[in-house]
């Protein structure tokens, strides 16, 4: 895969280009030099994608759907930014016709409802909400709720089939590829490591299964940044809440599969018939660290501080009427049926010690600075930008199977180094194709193969008039050159998609869907059934009046 | 003038300097797009989210009233909270400041030793193939950029040898000590402070080595060297001991601004080695915008640079008998 050369596939794309512009000179002839039969140029695209310093494999797709963009008759405002000036530029006040970003994949997100609610849904699309293309569509909207309150998996299924299929038509976004990616490890340190979907070496279960060798007493782990915050009432990035979970327990985790599976509860949850109504039995004689028990009553004040206090997960535990405990069972009333409540709330909020936690006066500062947890990882030390040192909770019900786990941030180029230098035993991070070709030639060093379930993709501003045509935005989408991007920028890591749902989640995943892959004389087809022109130099126009 | 009103007048000037560097820096960081919490909005489920905490940190204050809560704040000696890690700046800052310094003031005293020597000596033997050697030799490290060197000295001692460490400051999972002597004074921390700070040295070296040079060849005309000559000394007593004292003069000045200047970190050589330094760091709060920080880290590096020139300027006083202020 990784033998296709960049060259040839440049060369290959001017070819494409050289035919679609001789193509169109032989339909168009006639009308060339005639401006007269044109109506206003259609508008300048601003097209935002990242630097290549923020994320050098976008930054050359973006250069060549800005190319290919230009070929069919558009014109281009090429904005590269960095990360957190697009976001805000983009996510923060809506200013750009189309931006090329991505969305991570955690096994939170497994379920199709963030992706299809929060991502989609006309209640998101206010400035730094999640409908960053300001989709507006009533049906939709109603496949959206449907799925959310459907208890039923086949028939939710079936609604979330549907929505995926209403997207791939409309294209507010075109979904490009789930990036995927190898994480790098020492084989002669580490018996076997345990890649998991979307996260790679990052997974909670690489950690907890990562076998050490015989003589191998710690393993580090190095990561490109440092963790900002353990704590859940505070802003938190994906890193953060990767070492949370090791070492807070949830009353449902996020198995191998992405499935929850009963944690600190007892067994699934026993659900009412209408789906409003949820209680959970948790398991005795489990610990904190510092060796208290875990009660119910950590488990209510926990809910309860997350509810209060959580910027991220308090959206989760809205629909939450009542709770009520009695031995040592939760049970909580729920305002409307929520098919995503096990996912997204009781899998997710984590069970703090309350003995530690209500003395705390204002839960958004870390006052625990040993972050007593119950869960199988237990906290010792951390030196901001130096290393964070965990070992394994030794009364935990499944304990991890390494003893000490180091956490190391720093420069990824440097990480990689410190690999080949067999310095540090596992990364986080994807080697560019070429550092992997030479980790391929380490025989200790090994490559952890992963799929991905976030995606790149373009948004389209809807809110521009422009914009707001299915053709120029599907036109758009037959300009990206997905498979090149998996296969010759990426060296074969990814899969190419066309749906927010990735297609290695099979339940959720509509392998039916509208596909729009490079094809520059489908856009100009796609153009000309929107009734778009093109004048005599070949730039795009309205009809004339 | 007096001494005394000199040096009042020269720290009043250094307030007023300092004042508008902060100015400056207030200023142009609020000036670059986004804010401390771009970086989350799609970890926010909605907006209400994020605008509560714009307003915690008071981004919804009209600018100035934003700048004079900074500037009291400087004035009680507090530099804030990171936005970012919403923990003390003083307290996120000075390890990394620790680390910081051992490695330039490392770095600095290898160049500047061997600079000196090296720079003597070429003056000395002006003309000769061993000058002519030299100064190739010194250009080409000065033009070497950092990285670069940083990259050719992991590849031949870490990839070819194994005799050092790639990065860090230190073997993981030891104890993580704020004591400096426990930090700092073991064999571990120095076989990881070596590649770095040998980087810095080379790239440092080329600035006292041709300054030396220059002052060398000026010094050698004058009359007392000759007669030290005449007086039967032996070379080197000369060189060393007559010649190169009354050349280090300006050095001085170029020494201390480079030391200076050198608080603030080299972001190249503690990114290529992770050196948990605070100029990687400053660099990294300016991307997250996280003001607190990025002020910090500028207005030490500034400060440090002007006060060190201040430093320069009163050690002439008693380094050169000449010098008078007026």
């Amino acid at each position: 895969m990784r033998s296709n050369s960049r060259r040839s596939f440049l060369r290959s794309v001017g070819v494409a280009g050289a035919i679609g512009s001789a193509s169109l000179a032989g339909c168009f002839g006639i009308d060339e030099g005639d401006d007269e039969e044109v109506g206003e140029e259609v508008p300048e695209i601003q097209f935002v994608y990242p630097t290549s310093g923020a994320n050098p494999d976008r930054s050359e797709l973006g250069g060549l759907i800005a190319d290919n963009m230009e070929e069919i008759g558009f014109e281009v405002d090429r904005q590269e930014l960095d990360f957190d000036p697009h976001v805000d530029q983009t996510v923060g006040n809506h200013d750009f016709d189309v931006s090329l970003l991505g969305w991570g994949g955690t096994p939170e997100r497994i379920d199709p409802h963030i992706f299809l609610m929060d991502m989609h849904h006309s209640d998101f699309t206010g400035e730094g909400g999640r409908n960053t293309p300001g989709y507006e569509n009533p049906d939709y909207d109603e496949l959206a709720e449907a799925q959310a309150q459907e208890v039923d998996e086949e028939a939710r299924r079936d609604i979330v089939f549907e929505a995926q299929a209403m997207l791939a038509e409309d294209q507010p976004r075109c979904y490009i590829a789930n990036e995927g990616g190898d994480h790098p490890y020492n084989s002669e340190r580490l018996e076997s490591v345990n890649p998991t979907l979307g996260e790679g070496l990052n997974g909670f279960w690489n950690f907890m299964l990562a076998e050490p060798a015989d003589d191998v007493d710690q393993v580090t782990f190095g990561y490109s940044s440092d963790i900002i915050s353990l704590n859940p009432m505070q802003d938190l990035a994906t890193p953060d809440r990767q070492f949370i979970r090791l070492i807070y327990d949830q009353l449902y985790r996020f198995g191998e599969e992405g499935e929850p599976i009963p944690w600190l509860a007892e067994d699934d949850p026993e659900i009412d018939e209408d789906g409003t109504t949820f209680t959970v039995q948790i398991r005795e004689g489990h610990s904190f660290h510092d060796g208290e028990e875990v009660t119910i009553d950590d488990v209510l004040f926990s809910y309860e501080l997350f509810a209060e206090y959580s910027p991220t997960y308090s959206v989760y535990l809205d629909p939450i009427e009542e709770m009520e405990t009695d031995g040592n069972e939760i049970t909580f009333h729920l305002s409307e049926p929520d098919a995503t409540f096990t996912r997204n709330a009781l899998a997710q909020i984590y069970i703090f010690p309350e003995h530690i936690w209500s003395e705390i006066d204002d839960p958004t500062q870390q006052d625990d600075e040993e972050y007593i947890g119950s869960g199988p990882f237990q906290f010792q030390a951390w030196e901001r930008e130096v290393e964070m040192q965990l070992t394994s909770f030794d009364d935990h019900f499944e304990p991890p199977v390494m003893d000490t786990l180091i956490r190391v941030p720093g420069d990824e180029d440097a990480l990689m180094d410190q690999i080949e230098a067999h310095e540090i035993d596992m990364l986080g991070n994807d080697p560019t194709p070429t550092q992997a070709d030479r980790m391929d030639e380490d025989p200790d060093i090994g490559l952890a193969t992963f799929e991905a379930i976030g995606h790149a993709k373009l948004a389209y501003n809807m809110r521009r008039d422009h914009m707001d045509d299915v053709h120029i935005r599907r036109a758009i989408s037959y300009c990206v050159p997905k498979e090149a991007f998996i296969e010759d920028i990426r060296g074969g890591m990814g899969t190419v998609t066309h749906s927010p749902i990735a297609p290695v989640l099979e339940d959720w995943h509509n392998p039916d869907v509208m596909e729009f892959t490079e094809d520059l004389d489908a856009a100009r087809e796609e153009l000309e059934e929107g009734e778009y022109v093109w004048d005599g130099d070949d730039q795009l126009h309205y009809p004339a009046e | 003038m007096g001494l005394r009103e000199y040096v009042v007048r020269r720290i009043l000037q250094l307030v007023l300097t300092l004042w508008a560097l902060v100015t400056l820096l207030f200023v142009l960081f609020r000036m670059v797009p986004g804010d401390p919490t771009t970086r989350f909005v799609m970890e926010y489920p909605t907006d209400a989210e994020r605008q509560a905490r714009i307003e915690e940190l008071g981004l919804n204050e009209p600018l100035y009233v934003q700048y004079l809560e900074y500037m009291g704040q400087l004035l009680r000696g507090e530099f804030g909270d990171s936005t970012h890690y919403r923990e003390p700046v003083s307290q996120l800052i000075f390890p990394l400041f620790m680390n910081t310094v051992v490695l330039m003031f490392t770095a600095l005293l290898i160049a500047y030793t061997i600079g000196i020597l090296f720079g003597a000596a070429m003056g000395w033997l002006r003309g000769s193939r061993f000058e002519r050697g030299g100064i190739v030799a010194v250009l080409m490290a000065r033009s070497s950029p950092e990285f670069w060197v940083g990259i050719i000295l992991v590849w031949l001692f870490v990839f070819q040898f194994g005799l050092f460490p790639r990065s860090g400051i230190g073997g993981y999972g030891g104890e993580l000590t704020m004591n400096f002597v426990d930090r700092y004074v073991n064999f571990d921390f120095l076989r990881h402070l070596f590649l770095p700070a040998l980087t810095g040295a080379i790239v440092y070296l080329a600035t006292p080595a041709l300054l030396m040079r220059n002052t060398m060849l000026e010094v050698l005309k004058a009359d007392f060297v000759e007669m030290k000559k005449a007086e039967g000394l032996p070379e080197r007593t000369v060189l060393y001991k007559h010649a190169a004292r009354n050349s280090v003069l300006p050095l001085v000045t170029v020494a201390a601004i480079a030391t200076g200047a050198a608080m603030g970190g080299s972001v190249i050589i503690e990114t290529v080695f992770n050196w948990p330094g605070v100029g990687r760091e400053m660099v990294a709060s300016v991307s997250r915008n996280d003001y607190p920080v990025a002020m910090a880290a500028f207005l030490l590096m500034g400060t440090s640079v002007i006060v060190m020139n201040f430093v320069a300027d009163l050690a002439y006083l008693y380094l050169d008998p000449r010098v008078k202020y007026e």
